[in-house]
């Protein structure tokens, strides 16, 4: 009892906290590899030497910032992707946190890496830090919607807004067949929370780093790290919410997990460099007037599939 | 039990954030003042980073709000759609339907677009 409900959810939550981000390394790796933006030895290592560097660096500080929110920004988002990654059901029985409104509280998770995000680029007191901040909450601001009515499209077949039972609803097909929009629109929800590849206006290279121009040593680790740990958070998010979770024929759940998170994890990967860039005007344009009726359509959707 | 679990998960990850930020330059000295100076990509720093910024994007927040109000009304919304049928969905429709309307008067504002 104890065993299956605290200490093996637990332990797979730590361990895919610790080596999910990781394994996003080297998949980031492979895929820089495979467009020729990188070459030269140590697929495996080059993420922990990587890593080393930034934990024995000296941290440099800005002159005036505000220190405490400055320590306490990177640490608050790797805790809100541990959250995240509580809610993922591993299997049947082993859930961290299995709780009727896991959906509500993966929403509210994506509302407060806003803020995070936001103090990030705030408490540093320089420029640019602030102006990838204040881009990055016009991206915020606009993805959330997109990503709470992709999430309801799940939660109506389910008729719950808990996530395993809306993996039991997929039994007989999973909802990334059965809602085709849901997976695509969701995954630039990934890209967007975690600002990579073409929505990656908080940190892009036109303001020289962005919210992280300013941050070096532990710090950066820390913020890197808990950058790769809300992406794959919301790989295991989108794996239950899509991909039927720990459904699957003759391997236990847990596994089919890992592996649908792998995957989810190596197409966002390979999305990432595939796309340019886009300017926040644009970016915001786009959320509102394309992806969001898009989302909509994803809604009816699901509604029309549910009641029929 | 779950709440407890979560807690724990939060306060642990939390704790390794700020202890692996602490730990490694617990023993450094402070930088020195002009190493501190911000990095502007080149830049010198001739303005200060507390001077105004005006963030265009006010009506985009206040659309957010209409459209954040209306997602407290669909959580319990989702839960009971399957029972009510049709009647949630034209209830729901109808609601959206005037909320899109706030945004394709937005998008002829400009709102989503600022030089």
């Amino acid at each position: 009892m104890i065993l299956d409900q605290l200490v093996w959810p637990l332990a797979l939550v730590l361990a895919a906290l610790v080596l999910g981000p990781y394994l996003l390394a080297v998949l980031d790796g492979l895929v820089a590899r495979g467009l020729g933006l990188t070459r030269g030895p140590g697929l495996w290592l080059a993420p922990l030497r990587r890593g080393a560097w930034w934990l024995i660096q000296h941290t440099n500080v800005t002159e005036a910032p505000d220190g405490r929110a400055w320590r306490l920004a990177p640490a608050l988002y790797l805790a809100l992707a541990a959250g995240g990654l509580a809610l993922v059901p591993w299997s049947r029985a082993w859930v961290a946190t299995d709780i009727a409104t896991s959906l509500v509280l993966w929403g509210s998770i994506e509302a407060l890496a806003t803020v995070v995000i936001f103090l990030q680029g705030w408490s540093a007191n320089t420029h640019l830090t602030l102006v990838g901040a204040y881009r990055y909450v016009a991206l915020g601001l606009s993805y959330i919607l997109v990503s709470m009515f992709v999430l309801i499209g799940v939660a109506l077949p389910a008729e719950s807004l808990a996530l395993t039972q809306v993996i039991i609803s997929q039994q007989e097909l999973w909802n990334v067949l059965r809602q085709p929009l849901g997976l695509p629109l969701f995954l630039i929800v990934g890209l967007a929370i975690t600002f990579r590849g073409p929505f990656n206006l908080a940190d892009s290279t036109d303001l020289a780093g962005g919210t992280s121009a300013d941050v070096s040593g532990a710090q950066r680790l820390v913020w890197e790290f808990a950058r790769s740990a809300m992406l794959v958070a919301f790989s295991g998010i989108a794996t239950a919410a899509f991909l039927g979770g720990w459904l699957g024929p003759w391997l236990p759940g847990p596994l089919w997990v890992a592996f649908k998170m792998l995957a989810v994890l190596a197409l966002l990967a390979w999305l990432g460099p595939a796309f340019a860039r886009l300017t926040p005007e644009h970016c915001v344009s786009l959320m509102w007037v394309v992806l969001l009726p898009l989302a909509f359509v994803d809604l009816i959707w699901a509604g029309v599939e549910a009641l029929s | 039990m779950e709440l407890l679990l979560f807690f724990v998960i939060l306060i642990l990850s939390l704790g390794a954030g700020l202890l692996l930020q602490w730990w490694p330059s617990r023993h450094h000295p402070m930088p020195t003042y002009p190493q501190r100076a911000p990095f502007l990509g080149g830049g010198l720093p001739d303005t200060h980073a507390w001077s105004r910024f005006h963030v265009r994007y006010y009506p985009m927040a206040l659309l957010l709000i209409a459209f954040e109000m209306e997602m407290m009304f669909m959580y319990p919304w989702a839960v009971v759609y399957v029972a009510q049928g049709m009647k949630a969905v034209m209830e729901m429709g109808m609601f959206l339907a005037i909320l899109s309307v706030g945004i394709l008067y937005g998008w002829r504002e400009g709102v989503f677009r600022w030089q």
